[in-house]
């Protein structure tokens, strides 16, 4: 008795004060919020691990990566059972893992855990519940990052206690409201100067009729003009939303170099045949076959901004929309422009000529790039 | 023009905070045989550390075991004081997690839970429990309220609560525990001493605690420990000695290590301190005595020290412990050359506890910030209490005539 009690006096015998000596154990998780899906960093210090796995097999006192990353099942799966992701109250599922990593921070190395977490829909609350080390360290917290746009909010998250609520409220960052994704659309066509030049190249000579005679002269008429102009934008506007839809479904997803280089070419071709007429009637069909492509080149612009099938339906349609907005509004500007410019000798000779002659050596420029893969001076 | 500057100016400042909390790139180790972590010292055999797991998992699958619990919360809190590591205080926690949160918990585990929130510097948690295991009317065995009253004697007196202190040692020397003998009688008195070293009778204190050394036997470090401090305070050679004397063990703990530093970098012996405190320098106490002996030292290791340090006061903020605020005051006036954040984080300490070590970093820094008016407080004590303390009379005292 005497001894048992002695240990124990001396245990608390004007117990040292002095500060926690060491840094308290701490995880560093750091999510970022992209439309439905979040990435996650969690960094779990070694320290820890070793606590609960026993992680030095040969027990020296030093963990080698070897006995690390041969365990990093084991790692894994105490992460996966501290950490539960709710987006507006629907569980979010974890993807695979990525492969071991480390990093070294201020009180030692961490395992760097990396996954993609994908959630039912856009999310605008995420709880986050934090249950790591809840059994063998209730002192044990979680520093965490929550990063959604260019906003982000940190927690200290406890483990056992309740989950922890982030709002991750629309309108910041990357659009997530219906309209935010119409403005988006509207701003890629307006910014896609290679989207543009392919239907200027179209339209430069829709207010010219062309002769074996006479070559290039002024339409006549303003019904049958914009019926032609009606059915080119129609044409490029079916053709991109069929592959958009596929590519942003993930239907089809042809590389995307092959598809830039692609769009590259469709403007060099389309300011070609208003030097060198190839196809006159019908110009329509060219602008559907081209414009498979170009969708395929705005769906990249989508996933950009971190869609991912779930949940993309109305996203999509309000993107889409916003493309022919713009494209709506840059064809009536220079289709009014070009009507009154059109009876112009001007217009006839340097107009469309100039015009596609320096359609035709920017687009090789980008075809150039693109399929080569090389960055060419005085271009973009 | 302005507007815009001070727009970028913001988002500049915003991406700096935002990036407290960036982490860095993480890395893939070369081989398999690279060392990855060094384990932080280590306790007993492996037999013992396998048996330890053992129990540990014992526990897990069968919480309620309050013995085998006991027995895990205890060697816990044994190693969190030999090693100064947190960690094992949350372990103590999780060992006791079925009593944790009850109102009335058996009074065993309820010890233990105050042991733990004091170490945690939640005083005013540990004394709640402390007081009711030693209420009129509590079952708690006898051998449990003297431990109580020692610990609650132990929070009373780095609160600077010293005639309370003073009570509660005074019933642990009299009849109620003498049956349990030395084990008992010799804290209490060795608590006694030290108070009334505190209260101006230090040399009284000193053959006091002399005696008990001799009658404790071979088993005292602890007390050896109290001498060594108490010679430092009056100014005594043996300090040196003694500080010694408390280190011969196989493990150093945290506490004695950074002591016996701080007295030789009180001399200018930086050097030694390099020595000592080799290898140590996981535990911040020890990191922040290291890194001024560097600096003392022009030598370079200061700078990756200080910075670590930043970095672990930084993730003790972000997870909201106050409780560095003597070391964190230390940093900045004695690393930074920040007076001025020294003294905010010596008065936010001086309102919590009130040792030697903590009126000392004080002073200093409000010395060092040209405020010796917030050293007032430390003033009034000493002069309340007659306490005297060879490094307070070295420093050059304000004009008391305002009180």
């Amino acid at each position: 008795m005497n001894t048992l009690l002695r240990s124990a006096f001396l245990a608390c015998v004007l117990l040292p004060l002095l500060a926690q000596a060491h840094k308290p154990s701490d995880a560093y998780l750091q999510l970022q919020v992209q439309g439905s899906h979040i990435e996650q960093r969690f960094d779990i210090a070694l320290r820890d691990l070793e606590r609960d796995l026993a992680l030095d097999a040969n027990d020296n006192g030093q963990l080698e990566w070897g006995e690390v990353h041969t365990r990093w099942n084991d790692i894994a799966q105490t992460a996966q059972q501290g950490l539960s992701l709710t987006a507006d109250g629907q569980a979010c599922t974890p993807g695979p893992l990525g492969s071991p990593q480390l990093d070294e921070h201020s009180d030692g190395r961490y395992a760097v855990l990396m996954r993609r977490w994908a959630c039912p829909a856009d999310i605008r609350q995420l709880d986050v519940g934090y249950t790591l080390f809840a059994q063998t360290d209730p002192t044990h917290r979680g520093i965490a990052h929550v990063q959604h746009g260019a906003q982000s909010d940190t927690a200290v998250l406890v483990p056992t206690a309740a989950s922890h609520r982030f709002e991750v409220a629309a309108g910041d960052g990357p659009p997530t409201g219906f309209a935010g994704f119409v403005l988006e659309g509207m701003h890629h066509i307006l910014i896609g100067t290679d989207h543009i030049l392919f239907l200027l190249a179209l339209l430069l000579p829709a207010v010219l009729v062309r002769t074996k005679r006479n070559g290039w002269q002024a339409a006549p008429q303003l019904r049958p003009v914009l019926l032609d102009v009606l059915r080119v934008v129609t044409a490029f506007t079916v053709a991109h939303s069929i592959t958009l839809a596929l590519a942003a479904f993930d239907v089809v997803n042809p590389p995307s170099r092959w598809v830039e280089s692609i769009i590259a070419a469709s403007v060099v071709l389309a300011a070609l045949n208003n030097l060198y007429p190839v196809i006159c009637e019908g110009r329509w069909k060219l602008t559907f076959v081209f414009g498979l492509v170009h969708g395929f080149g705005f769906a990249s612009a989508l996933k950009d901004i971190g869609l991912t099938k779930a949940g993309l339906a109305l996203p999509l349609f309000g993107f889409n929309l916003g493309v022919e907005l713009g494209q709506l509004a840059i064809v009536a500007i220079f289709f009014a422009v070009v009507w009154t410019l059109r009876d112009t000798r001007l217009y006839r000779g340097a107009g469309l000529r100039a015009g596609s002659v320096a359609i035709t050596l920017l687009a090789l420029g980008w075809l150039v790039e693109r399929a080569f893969d090389i960055k060419l001076p005085l271009i973009s | 023009m302005r507007t815009f500057l001070s727009t970028l100016l913001q988002s500049a400042a915003l991406g700096i905070a935002l990036c407290t909390g960036c982490l860095a790139a993480p890395f893939v180790p070369q081989s398999d045989t690279e060392v990855v972590e060094r384990l932080p010292q280590r306790i007993g055999t492996v037999e013992q550390r396998r048996q330890q797991r053992e129990a540990r998992e014992r526990l897990r699958q069968q919480p309620a075991q309050l013995p085998l619990a006991l027995q895990l919360a205890r060697e816990a809190l044994a190693r969190a004081r030999q090693l100064g590591d947190p960690r094992e205080l949350g372990q103590a926690q999780a060992s006791l997690a079925p009593w944790w949160s009850l109102d009335n918990p058996p009074p065993a585990v309820r010890l233990l839970r105050a042991t733990v929130k004091q170490s945690q510097h939640d005083f005013t948690a540990a004394l709640s429990d402390l007081n009711a295991l030693l209420q009129a009317g509590s079952a708690a065995p006898v051998a449990v309220q003297a431990q109580a009253e020692l610990t609650r004697a132990s929070v009373l007196q780095v609160t600077g609560r010293w005639a309370l202190a003073t009570q509660g040692c005074e019933r642990l020397a009299g009849p109620r525990y003498a049956a349990l003998g030395d084990a008992v009688q010799l804290p209490a008195q060795a608590c006694l001493a030290e108070l009334s070293s505190l209260q101006g009778h230090a040399d009284q204190a000193e053959q006091r605690l002399r005696q008990l050394a001799q009658r404790s036997g071979a088993d005292n470090t602890w007390l050896t420990l109290v001498r060594a401090e108490l010679a430092e305070r009056r100014g005594d050679d043996s300090a040196q000695r003694l500080y010694r004397e408390a280190l011969q063990t196989p493990t150093p703990d945290v506490y004695t290590l950074a002591a016996y530093a701080d007295w030789l970098l009180e001399r200018g012996r930086h050097a030694e301190v390099i020595t000592l405190l080799a290898g140590r320098d996981d535990a911040d106490a020890l990191l922040l005595r290291l890194a001024i002996a560097h600096q003392r030292n022009h030598d370079a290791l200061a700078d990756t020290a200080a910075a670590t340090l930043a970095a672990r006061f930084d993730a003790a903020a972000l997870r909201g412990d106050r409780s560095h605020g003597r070391e964190q005051a230390r940093f900045e006036l004695e690393l930074r050359g920040n007076a001025a954040a020294a003294l905010t984080h010596a008065q936010a300490n001086w309102a919590v506890q009130k040792e030697p070590a903590d009126a000392l970093v004080l002073v200093r820094a409000a010395t060092a910030a040209h405020r010796p008016e917030a050293a007032e407080p430390v003033w009034r004590l000493m002069r309340e209490s007659g306490w005297q303390d060879a490094r307070l009379q070295a420093t050059p005292t304000p004009a008391r005539a305002k009180s």
